[in-house]
């Protein structure tokens, strides 16, 4: 096993049961936080795969951040990281934490990678509750990343598929 | 040899320390000098008091030949007086030993320590005093004195209004008490104490019911018993701080002994009912006292309530103990005079304490006011640590001493039901349970009289600012030791107290209370007990629990260290902390049928509510409940009843004359008679 | 309360089974688009550049860059160009680096 699956075994190991989350907004619109919020009720449930929600960094183990990092909220989010015990991972969560919507001005850092270090990125505007799983799984381990094989490439032109915007 | 010599020698030594005082205050040198001659009087003082307590009642000493009043003076130590003797001395040497840092020495100091040693001597006096005349002599040249003491800055108007408030409260209770000892010397036909005490039985029960009563309201009036107690927080604040020291410890006390007094030794035997009145006004003044000490932002106004609260308890537990005595629970009675007596020399102790610290304070920072003060920990560490002794004590905390004296009383009353009586009974446990609240309370307010003052991020520069140079540590650090002694020698005061009440009560409670080995029963073996010295030393092993615990799991090399997590807070701003007033709003907010506050709040136009274009100016008052409701209307009938008087004085003299002429045929007719 | 407790045994469970199960109402998310590259030409990629308010799509000489990442699934790119842009129906997008997140999407040539 090569270095980095080392890593993602232990990780595995360690988190993939059982895992403390602790979300940081960092100035987003909230509508992420409606769906992080929305894992918790009973249609999506992220207790049966072992994620919890606790408040305090120090019982963290995952930093679940959202918004693009205003400059204000700076030193609160770097205490918040320094607060968690290691082994901790971070994920950015939406298109604002991971560059997109707002850039980089003397307000904001425009990304949450400016100031943390991210470990796991979830696109999305918000992100769904399934998506947000699928994250997570990923995060510790359980799930393996599918991003890489999508090529956003559509040859059929023939056919159109139906979605909902 | 008896105490009444170390007292001679007590007040020898105070009687040389005013003259000295007067003549060489001015000094740096005098101001030591008359100091070290208080510090003398007060441990002679409180060797005499300690041993009386031991020693019994001495016989009536007649001192001096024929004084003003046409007789000698009467003195007899006795040992119900034996504890308040050695708390005058203990608080006399603490005192001593603050004032040279405290005082700077200039004319003001020198007239202030003359009448700061008459009192202390006129204290001696009351407490020594054998007859009556020789009481009342020593009363009036105590209240004389301290309100001189008071009234150090004369000049200033808060000044004059807190002595004076002091001086007439003072006079209304000297004109009751007076009226009390008369009615008891004329039907018994004896002027001594120890004649009256002898003789009280043949009179009848009316009149020493009144005789009592007038001594309760009376006495009440110097011991802060509400309604009678607004003296207290308007003199204290203004006093100096040794001054208000010595009025909470020691003055106030006075007022309860002359209570004691008149409930054990002059009046009895009492029916029940003298002794709920006493228990009930106790509770109420307990409960009052605590809860307008929550609405004080002044340190010295604080404590003055407090002392009120825990003058309510001492005269709750010689209310019970009169009634136990009533209904024949004679080891009862003798408990709670025991416990009453006991918290008296616990309160004296750290009262005094907390107030010559609260003079500390002010001098170090400029300031009364608990929100302008904070952090003062690590400014005035010394200080702190003190004050903090002073503050576990008053809040009753194990193991120091207030604990002791307050489980003592508890116990007591929670035996209300051998009383008999199921009113009784039920009266008893409801004064328990204000007490109770009573107790809750002082915790709360304590933790708020400590917290905000000495912990936390100072408020202002003066807090940051404030430094222990020069500050007294002496004084106020005897005073801790005393606090400390008194919880862990607790088996050790308590035998001397009971040899005491047995001279008072007749009952010997010492196998009764401290079955041999370091622990304490409250009178009756099925109830309770409690060891305060094997809980002090537990509680000092258990501290170590922690301690090895902490040595044994250390962390060893290759620790993260990383900051506390305060919530992501920016910077901390001193702001941000609690203030004395929001601490205590919950207590306001309840209780504000008492309190009936009043909020004014001015806004800089009506067209900007928030106050963008202006500051908004909010003012929240404690209505005075006493002084409005009841002393005014009190004050404005007397100025009527004067104002139906005064054509009497009308200046003419052809009138005068008239009156004149009337006397003398009425003299001339009685004469005939 | 009794209700609300009949009601719901009848109901059954409503809990998802996903990840262990694909999810039904998945299809209706939205996602961000997917490209035909035979209908994009070097002036349609300017204008689905120009068009998105995110910035996700920008034109580097033969290809279109899409950062996923940035992508809010507002449909304003298909909106501009419907012959050139539909949706991709990917909602397990999550990334272990950022520079997975960027596509290149090559443009129709010339000759297309």
């Amino acid at each position: 096993m090569s270095t980095e699956e080392e890593l993602r075994a232990a990780i595995a190991r360690q988190f993939g049961r059982s895992l403390h989350i602790r979300t940081l907004d960092t100035g987003s619109c909230a509508v992420c936080e409606q769906e992080i919020r929305l894992l918790a009720a009973p249609h999506y449930d992220l207790h049966r795969l072992g994620f919890f929600f606790t408040p305090a960094p120090r019982h963290a183990d995952l930093l679940l951040v959202t918004g693009p990092m205003i400059r204000a909220f700076e030193v609160a989010a770097r205490k918040t990281y320094d607060a968690m015990p290691g082994p901790k991972v971070v994920v950015a969560v939406g298109a604002c934490a991971l560059g997109g919507v707002y850039p980089a001005d003397p307000f904001t850092h425009g990304t949450v990678d400016a100031v943390l270090p991210v470990d796991v990125w979830i696109p999305g505007c918000p992100p769904s509750p399934l998506a947000l799983l699928h994250g997570l799984g990923v995060a510790v381990g359980r799930l393996a990343e599918k991003v890489r094989d999508i090529p956003f490439t559509a040859e059929d032109d023939t056919e159109r598929v139906r979605g909902a915007s | 040899m008896t105490p009444l010599d170390l007292f001679y020698i007590a007040a020898g030594a105070w009687a040389a320390a005013a003259v000295a005082g007067l003549v060489t205050g001015r000094t740096t040198g005098g101001l030591r000098a008359c100091c070290a001659l208080s510090a003398l009087g007060g441990a002679a003082a409180a060797g005499g008091g300690g041993w009386s307590l031991l020693y019994g009642d001495t016989s009536v000493v007649s001192a001096g030949a024929a004084t003003l009043t046409g007789g000698p003076l009467q003195l007899q130590a006795t040992s119900l007086a034996g504890v308040f003797a050695a708390l005058l001395g203990v608080v006399a040497v603490a005192i001593a030993c603050y004032a040279p840092r405290y005082h700077a020495p200039s004319a003001g100091t020198a007239l202030y320590l003359a009448a700061y040693n008459v009192a202390l001597l006129g204290c001696l006096a009351v407490l020594t005093a054998g007859g009556m005349v020789t009481f009342l002599i020593a009363w009036e040249t105590m209240s004389l004195a301290c309100y001189l003491l008071i009234l150090r800055h004369p000049r200033d108007l808060a000044v004059a209004r807190g002595a004076f408030w002091f001086l007439a409260l003072s006079e209304a209770g000297f004109l009751l008490v007076v009226a009390a000892f008369v009615i008891l010397s004329a039907t018994t036909g004896f002027t001594t104490l120890s004649g009256i005490a002898a003789h009280a039985a043949s009179v009848p029960g009316g009149w020493r019911a009144a005789a009592f009563l007038l001594a309760i309201v009376g006495f009440g009036f110097k011991a802060g018993l509400v309604p009678l107690h607004v003296w207290l927080p308007e003199a204290h604040p203004v006093a100096p701080a040794d001054g208000s020291a010595f009025l909470s410890g020691v003055v106030v006390k006075l007022g309860v002994y002359g209570i004691a007094l008149f409930a054990f030794r002059l009046a009895p035997p009492l029916g029940t009912w003298p002794g709920l009145v006493a228990m009930g006004a106790g509770a109420v003044t307990a409960a009052i006292g605590i809860l307008y000490a929550m609405a004080e932002r002044d340190i010295k106004r604080f404590l003055a309530y407090s002392t009120i609260e825990n003058t309510g308890i001492i005269v709750t537990a010689f209310g019970a103990a009169m009634i136990f005595r009533a209904s024949g629970q004679s080891a009862l009675w003798a408990l709670l005079l025991i416990a009453g007596i006991y918290h008296v020399a616990n309160h004296g102790c750290y009262k005094t304490l907390l107030f010559l610290e609260a003079g500390v304070t002010e001098h170090a920072t400029g300031t009364r006011d608990m929100d302008r003060l904070g952090g003062l920990v690590h400014r005035l560490p010394r200080s702190a640590v003190i004050a903090f002794a002073g503050t576990l004590g008053i809040a009753a905390l194990p193991p120091l001493n207030g604990f002791v004296s307050e489980w003592l009383i508890f116990q007591g009353l929670f035996q209300g039901f051998r009383t008999g009586s199921h009113l009784t009974g039920i009266l008893i446990v409801l004064a328990a349970g204000t007490l109770g609240l009573t107790g809750g309370l002082a915790i709360y307010a304590f933790v708020r009289g400590f917290g905000i003052p000495y912990l936390g991020m100072p408020r202002t520069r003066q807090a940051a600012e404030a430094t222990e140079q020069g500050q007294p540590v002496l004084g106020p650090g005897l005073l801790a030791v005393a606090c400390v002694a008194l919880a862990v020698g607790a088996p050790v005061m308590l035998a001397a107290l009971s040899r005491a009440a047995r001279t008072v009560t007749g009952v010997t409670l010492g196998p009764l209370l401290l079955p041999g080995n370091l622990t304490v029963i409250p009178a009756h073996t099925d109830f309770a007990a409690f060891s305060p010295t094997y809980l002090t030393v537990f509680l000092v092993c258990a501290l170590a629990v922690p301690l090895l615990i902490y040595l044994a799991g250390r962390p060893r090399a290759g620790t993260e260290r990383v900051p506390v997590w305060d919530g992501g807070i920016v910077a901390f701003r001193p702001r941000m902390q609690y203030s004395a007033m929001t601490f205590s709003a919950p207590t306001r907010v309840t209780f504000d049928a008492l309190y009936r506050p009043s909020v004014s709040v001015s806004r800089p136009s009506d067209d900007d509510p928030a106050g963008r274009s202006g500051p908004v100016h909010y003012a929240a008052q404690v209505t005075p409940v006493f002084q409005r409701y009841l002393y005014r209307p009190l004050v404005r009938g007397l100025e009527w009843l004067a104002d139906l008087v005064r054509p009497v004085q009308s200046g003419d003299v052809n009138l005068y004359l008239l009156y004149v002429f009337a006397v003398i045929l009425l003299a001339y007719l009685l004469g005939a008679v | 309360m009794t209700l609300w407790f009949v009601r719901g045994l009848r109901r059954g469970v409503v809990t998802t089974r996903y990840p262990a199960r694909p999810e039904e109402s998945a299809r209706y998310l939205p996602t961000p688009p997917a490209f035909r590259p035979r209908a994009l030409t070097a002036g349609t990629a300017d204008r689905l550049a120009a068009s998105c308010p995110s910035g996700a799509l920008r034109r580097a000489d033969d290809v279109l860059v899409f950062d996923v990442g940035r992508c809010t699934a507002c449909g304003r790119c298909a909106a501009e160009a419907p012959h050139a842009v539909t949706t991709s129906g990917a909602f397990e997008l999550a990334a272990t680096s950022r520079s997975v997140l960027v596509k290149t999407i090559p443009l129709r040539g010339e000759t297309g």
